[in-house]
């Protein structure tokens, strides 16, 4: 509130001050949210059809293992799940997209051959191959999407506090410190008037004094002179 | 650090999966997922050897309004869901952070360009 703020010359120029430094950090906060925005765009192109990828490939996986339930049964369907030895594994590095860390995954193991999933070829069908390897497609666009979609999260969130900052800056804080800066400029502008008007106070009555003197002064020498003149 | 890809859902869904070699796994039958599910999406977003969890989207609708917003906005581990509608919750957040749906059909999104 612009009336807790003592209104003095060196209040207003600390007032200033903030004020240039919070338009600086202003402009400088809306850049970067402008670059985060044009970034997640690139990214986002890229989700959509990373996004898509995953989900035909769903729906591939789906229908084949629905076929291998139907023709093999379920029993069979499960019981090479469970035999499974070699599991996929990822490992995730990080890159900066303008002081945002995003994960980019690797993965190992995904894809397997015939003879590393452990059922055994005889123990199989190639319905179950075939719903097995539509599975393990399904699992490197799942990554894919991971990384995809953990990078725009954050970013997301890092254009959310952005904007947050430049919108308290913008509706809060910058219009504050210049409603103090008008309130102090309008106290000191106040201060100032009364001043001069209490000089100029003062010097009329200086004058009005040294009128009055002035004129005594002049009276007593009228009079002395009349004295002289009588006594002649 | 390696980590595991999780599956939570019905059996029907992760079986699949678990052809594919997932072992961290979390079968919740269709009837006990109002009772169950949260707990088993609990227990996988809490596991660190975990950084990809996958459901189905119509699974999201089982949980609380808690856990959900808890594993729509988790990124270590990362949710990924499948099906129809899946990443809605990652459109609202685009909704909120951009002010439009950019990951809607182009006539809604032209839509809401001009109502913002």
């Amino acid at each position: 509130m612009a009336e807790d703020v003592k209104p003095t010359r060196k209040n207003l120029m600390e007032i200033e001050d903030r004020i240039d430094l919070s338009e600086r950090g202003h402009d400088t906060l809306e850049q970067k949210r402008d670059g985060l925005i044009m970034e997640f765009m690139d990214i986002l192109d890229q989700a959509q059809d990373v996004r898509d990828d995953v989900e035909t490939n769903y729906e591939v996986a789906q229908s084949k293992i629905n076929k291998a339930r139907a023709m093999e049964g379920d029993v069979a369907v499960r019981g090479a799940a469970a035999a499974l030895k070699e599991h996929p594994e990822i490992t995730s590095q990080s890159k900066n997209i303008m002081g945002v860390v995003v994960p980019q995954i690797e993965s190992s193991k995904v894809r397997k051959d015939l003879d590393e999933r452990g059922y055994g070829l005889l123990g199989s069908s190639a319905r179950i191959d075939e719903a097995a390897d539509a599975y393990e497609e399904l699992l490197e666009s799942i990554i894919l999407a991971a990384e995809v979609e953990t990078a725009m999260k954050k970013m997301l969130t890092e254009i959310e506090t952005t904007k947050r900052r430049v919108n308290a800056l913008e509706f809060k804080l910058l219009p504050d410190l210049r409603e103090n800066q008008e309130f102090i400029e309008q106290k000191l502008e106040e201060q100032e008037r009364e001043e001069i008007f209490r000089l100029k106070k003062i010097k009329a009555k200086k004058e009005e004094e040294e009128k009055l003197e002035a004129e005594e002064a002049r009276e007593e020498a009228e009079l002395g002179e009349q004295k002289v003149t009588a006594d002649d | 650090m390696s980590q595991e890809i999780a599956v939570v859902g019905s059996p029907e869904f992760t079986t699949g999966f678990r052809l594919a070699g997932v072992r961290k796994v979390e079968s919740v039958p269709d009837d006990e997922k109002d009772e169950r599910l949260d707990d088993a999406v609990e227990r996988t977003l809490d596991d660190d050897d975990v950084g990809i969890v996958v459901m189905r989207d119509a699974d999201l609708d089982h949980l609380s309004r808690q856990m959900r917003r808890t594993a729509e906005g988790s990124v270590e581990p990362v949710l990924v869901t499948l099906g129809a509608g899946a990443g809605s919750g990652l459109r609202e957040q685009i909704r909120r952070a951009i002010g439009i749906d950019l990951m809607g059909d182009d006539d809604n999104a032209d839509g809401d360009e001009a109502n913002s």
